[in-house]
C-alpha cells in the first residue's frame, strides 16, 4: 500500500530518462530487503522515494505562464478595463463589499474586545474568584458573586492548591476631600498587598509590598493623582474621607489606569486595614466582599470541588446548603450568571448574535459578486472561447479572473479600511466602548483586514473563475451559448440566502425593540414619574444622634415646599442594580403557620411615607407608624414573599409572625401589612420576595414633586440640601431615569442590531438591483416580442415579478422559524418578556419583499416601456 | 590550465565505478561505497552524483538487459570517460602535492 503509493509519486516526479534504471534500483533494493526479512521496509522504500526528490532527478514541471510579466500585465490591463466599462457592477461590488468588510471587522474587534476581559493579567487562567451559591436539593439555586471576608483566606491555609487569596470590599460610593473641594467616588475598593499581586497592574510609585498595608492608607490610579495633585508628587500627601470615615488618608502609591476590558473597576483603593471595625469584617454571616484567588500551575478547579464542598461544611455548618465555587476571571464579563457582581456584565448571547450578524452582513456581500460576475458571465463567454483557441490553459483562466476577483477586493479593502476610520468614533459611541482609537494603526484590526480580503477574494472569486473558464469554445463561438441552467438555480439560491438573512435581521432588530419598549413602559407596581431619589450622606456611629435628627428637620423642611408632595425614605432607591440590595439566604417561617422554607429573601427598609411617595399599594394591613412605640419588631411583606409559602389570601397573614432559622428563640417579627408585588429593578429579574422593616431614617430618599410645578421643587431641594449638608454633594436622580438606566445595555443591543440590519439589507438590495438590472436587460429582446404580441407594461412586470415573488417566498419559509428560534431563545432570558412578535415578522418580511420588488420593478420597467420598434431592431 | 571540478563523494563514486568496471550499476555501487567507504547512501543521493557527473562528462553509461528481481526494469551501467580519469587523477595529484608539502613537525604528536 505505501510502497504503491511512493511509486506512484515517484514515477509523477522522477525525469522521465531516468526512470527506469532507478526503479529498478529501488525495486531490486526493496526484494532483497525484504527476503533478509526486514521490518517496515515499505516505509524504508517511501524515504528512499523522498530521498530521491532533488533537483536533477525531477522532471521539469511546466512552468505557470500566468505568472508571466507580459501577461500579467495584460490581465491586470483588460480587467481594469472591464471594471471601468462595467461602472454599475464595480460599483456595487466594491460598495457592497466595503461596507460588508468594514462591518464585519468592527464588529470583530468589538467582538475580540468583550472576549479580552481580564485576560491581560499575568496567569489569568490561574486567577479565579470565589463565590457562593447555594444548593437545594443537588440543584444549585442562587448563585452570588460575593464571599464571606475571612472566607478566601481560610480557603487558602486549607487547600495547598491556592498560591495566594485576596478579599476586597466594594464602595457604593465615598465622598473625599481634598483642600477645598468635595468629590464623590463612585469607583473605590479596599484592597490588602496580596491584590496588586493577583492583579498585577504597574506600579508607578510606591512600594508593592507595603502601600496596602498600614490602616488609612490609600492609593490612587495616575489619573486620580493628577486629578488630585495635578503634577505635584502625591505620594505622603493626605485626602481626607468624609462619611462614616471621616478621617484623612495617606497616599502610599500609584498605579497606572484601570483598563476598560476588566470586571472589576477601580480608580482608587484604600488598605484592607483601614475597614477593620466593618461589622461584616472577619464575620461568616455576611457576603458582602469579592475574593479572588491565584491556583498553582499544577491545580484544575474540577479536582477541588470535594474540598470546597468540605470546606464550606467546616467553616459555616454541617448542614450548610451553602457551597464555594471558584469561577474563571476570564468568563465573568460574559458568561457569568452570579448576581451581586461588580458590574453589568456583557452577554455572550449579545456577542455570539453579534458575530452572526457579522457574518451575515460579509455572506451577503460576498454573494453580490458571486451573482453579478455569474450572471454577466455571457458578456465574457466570447472572450473565454477566444482565449482558449489560441491556447489559453484554464488555469490561466482561472488565474485571470481570480486576479479581476482580487481587484475588486483590494479596492473594496482600501475603502472598508477608510469606512472603518472614518466611522470608529461613530461605532464606538454605538457599542459605548471605546474599543479602537484608530484602525490604520491597529495591527490586529489590519491583519484582519488582509485575512479576510485574500478569503474574500477566494470564496467570491473561485466560483465565478470556474465557471467562466469553464466555457466551451466551439459552443460559444457558434453563438449557441447559453446560460447554464445549474448557475441560474445557482444564482436563485443564493437570493434566497441574501433575503432569508435580511428578513431574520429586520425581525430581529424588531424584536429587540419591542422588548426593550415593553420593560419600559410595563407596569412596575410604583410610579416613577416626577418621583426623584437621592443619598444622604453617612456619619460616624457617635454623630448618629444629631445626624438623625439633621436628617428629619432636612425632610420637613422640603414638606414645607408646595411643589414637593411627599417626601419619604428607603433603604434601596427603586430602579437599582441588582446588587443594590441587602439578601440573606437564611431559612425563614412565618410562626405556626408554615415551614422553615429555603430561599434568597430581600430585605428593604423604609419610612412611613414610602408608599406613598412611589405610589405602592398596600393590599392589606397598615403602614409603619412612628408614633406606635410597640412598632418595632413589626415587618411588611410584599406578595413574592406569600408565594413561596403558597399563601394567596393576603388578609390571612396579618399578625402572623415572621422568624428567620432553626432557633424558636430567635426574634419574632409581626407582620403589619402586604404590599402590592412591584419591580425594584430590571425586568430581566422577577420581583424579589422582599421584607420591608420600618426605619425613620433610612440613607436615601425618594420625593415625588408636583408634575406642573417639579422644577422649582428641584430648585427648593438643592437650596435646602446646601443649607444642610454644605459639605456633601448632592446626587440626585429620577427614578423613570434610573429605571431607563438598566435598559441601557438592551436598547444598546438594539440598535447595533438594528444599524447591522441597515447596512445589511442596503448591500442586499444593492446586489439586487445590480443583477435585476442585467436581467432585464438581458431579456429586452423578449420583452419586445412580448409588446409587440400585446403585452401591456403591467403584465411584463408581473411575469417577472412572479420568479422573485417565489425566491422570497422560500425566504420567508427559511427566515422565520429561524427568527422564531432565535429570539425565543434571546427572550427567554427575560422574566418578563413579550410573547413572539409574529406581527412583526410579517412586518419584516413586507419590508423585504417591498423593497426586493420596488427594485426589480424599477428595472423591468425601465426595459418595458422601451419601444418595441427599437429594441428589436438588431434581431 | 584546465580544473576538474568534483566534489567527495563524487570522487568516490567516481573511483567506485572505475573499480567495479564493467559491472557498475545504481544497487552494485551503492553496496560497494557502503562496504568499501563504511557510510550509508541512499539512492537519492547516489542517483543523484552518477546524473550529474555523466551530465559533466565524466561518465558515460549503456543500458543493460531487464530482469524479473527488477520489475521488469533494465540496468544502466556506468563506465568511467577519459575526461572523468583526468578529474580523478587531478584531484589525486592535488592530494598527493599537499601530502608533501606538509613539513613533518605538523604530524609530531605528544600522546601524552
Amino acid at each position: 500500500m505505501i510502497k504503491r503509493l511512493a511509486d506512484r509519486l515517484f514515477r509523477w516526479f522522477c525525469h522521465p530518462d531516468y526512470y527506469p534504471d532507478i526503479r529498478g534500483d529501488l525495486e531490486e533494493l526493496y526484494q532483497r530487503n525484504l527476503e533478509e526479512g526486514r521490518q517496515l521496509e515499505q516505509w524504508r522504500y517511501l524515504l528512499q522515494v523522498l530521498g530521491l526528490l532533488r533537483p536533477n532527478l525531477i522532471r521539469s514541471f511546466p512552468q505557470p505562464t500566468l505568472i508571466h510579466p507580459a501577461m500579467f500585465r495584460h490581465y491586470f490591463h483588460i480587467s481594469t478595463r472591464n471594471l471601468l466599462r462595467q461602472k454599475l457592477f464595480t460599483t456595487i461590488n466594491i460598495l457592497g463589499l466595503a461596507i460588508g468588510l468594514s462591518s464585519f471587522l468592527l464588529i470583530n474587534e468589538y467582538i475580540r474586545f468583550e472576549e479580552s476581559y481580564d485576560s491581560f493579567f499575568k496567569n489569568a487562567d490561574q486567577i479565579y474568584r470565589m463565590s457562593t451559591v447555594q444548593v437545594v436539593n443537588g440543584e444549585v439555586g442562587e448563585k452570588d458573586a460575593m464571599i464571606y471576608q475571612p472566607a478566601p483566606q481560610a480557603l487558602k491555609d486549607e487547600l495547598p492548591e491556592i498560591e495566594n487569596a485576596t478579599v476586597t470590599y466594594k464602595f457604593d460610593e465615598l465622598v473625599l476631600r481634598q483642600g477645598t473641594s468635595i468629590i464623590q467616588e463612585k469607583h473605590v475598593v479596599s484592597a490588602d498587598s496580596i491584590f496588586l499581586d493577583i492583579f498585577n497592574y504597574k506600579i508607578l510609585q510606591g512600594s508593592p509590598e507595603e502601600m496596602l498595608t498600614e490602616p488609612n492608607a490609600i492609593v490612587l490610579t495616575e489619573s486620580k493623582a493628577k486629578f488630585y495633585f495635578g503634577d505635584q508628587d502625591p505620594l505622603g500627601k493626605t485626602i481626607q474621607i468624609l462619611g462614616s470615615f471621616n478621617r484623612p488618608f495617606k497616599v502610599t502609591g500609584v498605579i497606572q489606569g484601570i483598563p476598560e476590558n476588566t470586571h472589576y473597576k477601580f480608580d482608587i483603593l484604600i488598605s484592607d486595614g483601614s475597614i477593620k471595625n466593618r461589622r461584616d469584617y472577619n464575620s461568616w454571616n455576611y457576603n458582602n466582599y469579592y475574593g479572588f484567588v491565584k491556583l498553582n500551575k499544577q491545580a484544575t478547579v474540577s479536582s477541588l470541588n470535594d474540598k470546597l464542598e468540605a470546606f464550606a461544611k467546616k467553616y459555616t455548618d454541617e448542614n450548610t446548603k451553602e457551597r464555594f465555587t471558584l469561577y474563571p476571571i476570564q468568563d465573568i464579563h460574559l458568561k457569568s450568571d452570579y448576581t451581586f457582581e461588580s458590574e453589568i456584565s456583557g452577554s455572550e448571547k449579545a456577542v455570539s448574535f453579534l458575530r452572526a450578524i457579522a457574518l451575515f452582513i460579509l455572506l451577503i456581500a460576498w454573494v453580490n459578486y458571486i451573482n453579478l460576475s455569474t450572471a454577466r458571465a455571457v458578456n465574457r463567454a466570447k472572450e473565454v472561447g477566444l482565449r482558449k483557441v489560441v491556447g489559453a490553459y484554464k488555469l490561466q483562466l482561472i488565474g485571470q479572473f481570480l486576479l479581476e476577483a482580487l481587484l475588486i477586493n483590494l479596492l473594496a479593502a482600501l475603502m472598508a479600511l477608510l469606512v472603518s476610520e472614518l466611522s470608529l468614533p461613530y461605532f464606538n459611541q454605538l457599542v459605548g466602548k471605546q474599543v479602537m482609537l484608530h484602525v490604520w494603526n491597529y495591527l490586529p484590526f489590519l491583519l484582519s483586514l488582509l485575512t479576510f480580503f485574500l478569503i474574500g477574494t477566494f470564496v467570491s472569486g473561485f466560483y465565478p473563475a470556474l465557471v467562466l473558464s469553464g466555457f466551451k469554445p466551439v459552443a460559444v463561438l457558434k453563438g449557441k451559448f447559453r446560460n447554464s441552467r445549474s448557475g441560474a438555480m445557482l444564482r436563485k439560491g443564493l437570493v434566497v440566502v441574501q433575503f432569508a438573512a435580511s428578513i431574520i435581521l429586520i425581525a430581529n432588530t424588531f424584536t429587540v425593540f419591542r422588548q426593550v419598549q415593553f420593560m419600559q413602559g410595563k407596569d412596575l407596581g410604583i410610579t416613577t414619574d416626577y418621583v426623584v431619589g437621592f443619598g444622604i450622606p453617612n456619619v460616624e456611629k457617635d454623630q448618629q444622634e444629631a445626624h438623625n435628627n439633621k436628617v428629619k428637620s432636612f425632610a420637613d423642611a422640603l414638606r414645607t415646599h408646595t411643589a414637593i408632595e411627599t417626601v419619604g425614605g428607603t433603604s434601596n432607591l427603586p430602579g437599582g442594580g441588582g446588587a443594590d440590595i441587602s439578601s440573606t439566604t437564611n431559612i425563614i417561617r412565618m410562626v405556626g403557620l408554615t415551614d422553615l422554607t429555603d430561599g434568597t429573601t430581600y430585605v428593604q427598609s423604609n419610612d412611613e411615607y414610602f408608599l406613598d411617595a412611589v405610589s405602592l399599594q398596600l393590599l392589606a394591613g397598615r403602614n409603619f407608624d412612628r408614633n406606635r412605640t410597640a412598632d418595632t419588631m413589626v415587618v411588611m411583606v410584599n406578595q413574592a414573599l406569600l408565594r413561596r409559602f403558597n399563601i394567596h389570601d393576603v388578609e390571612s397573614v396579618l399578625h402572623e409572625q415572621i422568624q428567620f432559622g432553626e432557633d424558636d428563640s430567635n426574634g419574632k417579627f409581626e407582620i403589619i401589612g402586604v404590599v402590592k408585588d412591584f419591580n425594584r429593578t430590571s425586568l430581566k429579574s422577577s420581583v424579589e420576595p422582599t421584607l420591608y422593616f420600618p426605619d425613620y431614617t433610612p440613607n436615601n430618599m425618594v420625593l415625588k414633586l408636583n408634575p406642573e410645578h417639579y422644577q422649582e421643587g428641584l430648585a427648593y431641594l438643592q437650596e435646602t440640601w446646601a443649607k444642610f449638608f454644605p459639605d456633601a454633594p448632592l446626587d440626585y436622580s429620577f427614578l423613570d431615569d434610573r429605571f431607563a438606566a438598566l435598559y441601557a445595555q438592551d436598547q444598546r443591543f438594539g440598535e447595533i442590531f438594528g444599524t447591522f440590519s441597515g447596512l445589511a439589507i442596503f448591500i442586499a438590495i444593492l446586489g439586487l438591483f445590480g443583477l435585476s438590472s442585467f436581467m432585464a436587460v438581458q431579456r429586452t429582446a423578449e420583452v419586445g416580442v412580448r409588446k409587440v404580441l400585446g403585452a401591456t407594461v403591467s403584465s411584463i412586470i408581473g411575469l417577472f415579478y412572479k420568479d422573485f415573488l417565489m425566491l422570497l417566498g422560500i425566504a420567508g419559509l427559511v427566515s422565520i422559524p429561524a427568527t422564531y428560534y432565535g429570539m425565543n431563545f434571546w427572550l427567554s432570558t427575560y422574566a418578563y418578556r413579550i410573547a413572539f412578535p409574529w406581527l412583526l415578522v410579517a412586518v419584516a418580511l413586507m419590508i423585504v419583499v417591498v423593497f426586493a420588488l420596488l427594485t426589480v420593478g424599477y428595472q423591468i420597467y425601465k426595459v418595458a416601456i422601451l419601444d418595441p420598434a427599437k429594441t428589436l431592431r438588431h434581431e | 590550465m584546465k580544473t576538474y571540478p568534483l566534489g567527495e563523494f563524487e570522487e568516490i563514486v567516481l573511483l567506485t565505478v572505475g573499480v567495479l568496471f564493467d559491472e557498475a550499476y545504481g544497487v552494485a555501487i551503492k553496496d560497494a561505497v557502503e562496504e568499501r567507504a563504511h557510510r550509508k547512501v541512499s539512492v537519492g543521493a547516489l542517483q543523484s552524483a552518477l546524473k550529474r557527473m555523466e551530465k559533466k562528462g565524466y561518465l558515460q553509461s549503456r543500458t543493460g538487459e531487464a530482469n524479473a528481481q527488477r520489475g521488469g526494469k533494465p540496468k544502466r551501467f556506468y563506465t568511467i570517460t577519459a575526461f572523468g580519469k583526468l578529474a580523478l587523477q587531478q584531484s589525486k595529484g592535488i592530494r598527493t602535492e599537499l601530502w608533501e608539502a606538509i613539513p613533518q613537525l605538523a604530524f609530531d604528536f605528544k600522546h601524552a
